[in-house]
């Protein structure tokens, strides 16, 4: 049975979001909030976008829509045009068999305090539609995949940030959803928990084979996590697109030294790359593998104390840029400026 | 198992967390109507408290001892060969006043804003019920809560007294009495838990709840009290009157039917309410002075008014939730 390696090899990888069946296909999706004086607030605006199973990160900059969008997709709200489907179902017929199979974490707090994290999410089970011994078996199990098993008889209320939004993705998960909408889940979070959030989110969607929405409003944060990327911009689509396509193009290490910078530049410009001086550090493009090392061996050769040496991170306002120009060439200063 | 306990003990001291990887779930999986009757159940356990910290219990229990005192002084009491002291319907009209007010007080935002203030409501709305079932089924579990607390002291009553009275007929009588009062505490509850929660659920503070639930059952009591005493005040000066002017000898004066004036009073309290529809179906005369008089066919008046406020709470309470469902 070589035949499906060899049709593997042969046919090129799909387009992004048109392999599989779409987890979440949106049709002209538009959502305007009623009142003020200018006639009400447009959150979303003619969306047509598709999710692709595995992780995929909506990513747009705080008032992009993204909140509007996942409670439209759990049928909490209704739009005012288009249409929008979840696995397959319409999301203002269907909303409560899409709710039986998509797991949802809001962005805001959204515990008590004053219950253990047994109690709540054992609840929240039986809320999605768990039998009460189910419910509380899939509950232990579910804060013991978050990390919280030890502490899970604890009262809430006592835990700290990262123990909560641990227990926010416990109470999404409880329900075995086929999805998961997760609503900016590393907020409020210092450094080590975010990590620790996103490798979370990272094995769910690997070794638990759900599929998972990530909103944010930090790309850098999420994209190391993601297959996908789906961009939005005051309630339009910006750009979806595969992981690597985002990347490839807009990849940049930056390295500062603590002096010799002019020297390392030429160095590196020697070597055929295309340093740009930013600040105090350099930009460098990155082309593959063999820019890590001739950037190394350049430090090392020129002898220089190197103080930094790190990936930068983007921003979305790069992405919409990028989405506007096919070579991909950043404006640099813009963008760190932002 | 010495094998067992020493494994577990490295593995804690070594933090090892057994992956057992994540297992799927094929069961059944229950309905709306299923997870709305969760749901009550749930709420209904948690207006006394249960499935949270031992403070939450406290004012649940203190209320249901206070309710239930009277209960067990009339069985003793009755042990010792007096009449039964307290009436099924009456029950203890002030003490019930006040415990109850307490009671929907203190508890009914423990159902509902609780849920407001820590915005946990967008996650009942994701889970497969509809909006509609929530006020429901919070409604149905503090009806059910209050009734507990109203019901279970009269039945206690009943059960005291018929241990202390002799033969079939006592208890069947004692029976005939218990249930009109049965149907008294359920006229309660059903009101109770509609105004409480609708109050409560207008704000996420417990304590700006507690204290809006509180100062309507005081003050509409107060109000409703003071009118009836004005009204009192007129009849005694009439009966002082009476005695002034008649002679050595009996003294003859009747007091007169209530009058529209403090018939009109009774409207403006729930309390008052309940005790003028309660006297209007056929139920006794309290014997405690302060509560409102029999309206005789002005009832029919009291209960609808008592209607209306239900009716008016609930469709304040299900308005709510419509609203409160984006939050």
């Amino acid at each position: 049975m070589r035949a499906p390696e060899t049709l593997g090899a042969m046919i090129p990888s799909p387009p992004p979001g048109a392999g599989d069946a779409a987890v979440i296909e949106t049709t002209a999706l538009s959502k305007v909030y009623p009142g003020g004086p200018g006639g009400g607030v447009t959150a979303l605006d003619g969306l047509t976008v598709r999710f692709a199973p595995g992780i995929t990160g909506l990513i747009g900059a705080n008032g992009a829509g993204k909140s509007t969008l996942i409670k439209i997709l759990l049928g909490l709200l209704v739009p005012t045009q288009g249409m929008a489907k979840v696995l397959g179902h319409d999301c203002v017929k269907d909303g409560e068999r899409i709710r039986q199979i998509v797991g949802y974490m809001p962005e805001h707090d959204c515990l008590l305090g004053d219950v253990s994290a047994t109690e709540f999410v054992t609840h929240m089970g039986r809320m999605s539609g768990l039998p009460a011994t189910a419910a509380r078996e899939r509950a232990a199990e579910a804060l013991r995949h978050v990390g919280l098993h030890e502490e899970r008889y604890r009262l809430i209320g006592t835990y700290s940030t990262g123990m909560k939004q641990r227990v926010k993705l416990a109470q999404a998960l409880v329900g075995d959803p086929r999805l998961l909408l997760l609503d900016e889940p590393t907020n409020g979070l210092d450094p080590a928990g975010r990590n620790a959030m996103l490798e979370l989110i990272a094995k769910i969607g690997e070794e638990f084979g759900i599929s998972i929405v990530v909103a944010s409003h930090l790309l850098g944060e999420i994209e190391r996590i993601c297959d996908h990327l789906v961009a939005i911009e005051a309630g339009r689509l910006l750009r979806a697109d595969t992981m690597d396509s985002f990347t490839k193009a807009s990849q940049t290490l930056v390295v500062e030294v603590e002096d010799g910078l002019a020297r390392l530049e030429d160095e590196l410009a020697r070597r055929g790359l295309m340093p740009r001086a930013y600040q105090r550090s350099l930009l460098v493009p990155i082309g593959g593998d063999d820019t890590y090392d001739a950037v190394r061996d350049s430090v090392a050769d020129l002898g220089l104390p190197l103080s930094r040496l790190e990936r930068r991170r983007h921003q979305v306002e790069e992405l919409f840029r990028d989405a506007g120009s096919a070579d991909a060439d950043m404006n640099l200063e813009a963008a760190d400026a932002g | 198992m010495p094998a067992d306990t020493s494994t577990s003990t490295t593995d804690r001291a070594a933090g090892v967390i057994h992956d057992l990887g994540y297992r799927r779930y094929d069961g059944p999986r229950l309905g709306r109507a299923q997870i709305t009757r969760a749901l009550a159940w749930h709420s209904f356990r948690s207006a006394f408290g249960f499935g949270r910290g031992p403070k939450a219990k406290i004012v649940p229990a203190i209320a249901f001892i206070a309710l239930c005192l009277p209960a067990v002084i009339n069985a003793f009491s009755m042990s010792q060969g007096n009449p039964r002291l307290v009436g099924y319907d009456t029950y203890q009209p002030a003490l019930r006043d006040l415990v109850m007010t307490i009671f929907v007080a203190v508890q009914a935002p423990e159902l509902v804003s609780r849920d407001l203030r820590s915005r946990v409501l967008p996650l009942y709305f994701a889970p497969p019920i509809k909006t509609g079932d929530y006020p429901a089924a919070k409604y149905l579990a503090f009806t059910a809560a209050c009734a507990v607390m109203i019901e279970t002291p009269v039945l206690l009553l009943y059960l005291g007294t018929i241990v202390n009275v002799h033969g079939g007929a006592a208890v069947w009588a004692q029976t005939k009495e218990l249930i009109p009062g049965l149907l008294v505490g359920l006229m309660w509850s059903v009101v109770l838990a509609a105004i409480s929660l609708f109050l409560a659920s207008l704000t996420g503070r417990r304590g700006f709840a507690t204290g809006a639930v509180a100062i309507f059952f005081l003050a509409t009591y107060t109000l409703a009290e003071i009118l009836l005493q004005v009204e009192n005040h007129a009849v005694r000066q009439q009966a002082a009157q009476a005695i002034q002017n008649s002679g050595p000898g009996p003294v003859h004066f009747v007091p007169p039917p209530p009058a529209m004036a403090e018939k009109v009073s009774g409207l403006f309290s729930p309390f008052t309410l309940f005790d003028g529809v309660r006297m209007w179906i056929g139920g006794s005369g309290t014997a405690i002075g302060d509560n409102v008089m029999n309206p005789g066919g002005f009832g029919a008046v009291y209960l609808l008014v008592l209607v209306a406020a239900l009716a008016a709470c609930l469709a304040g309470l299900f308005t709510r939730y419509r609203k409160a469902r984006l939050s």
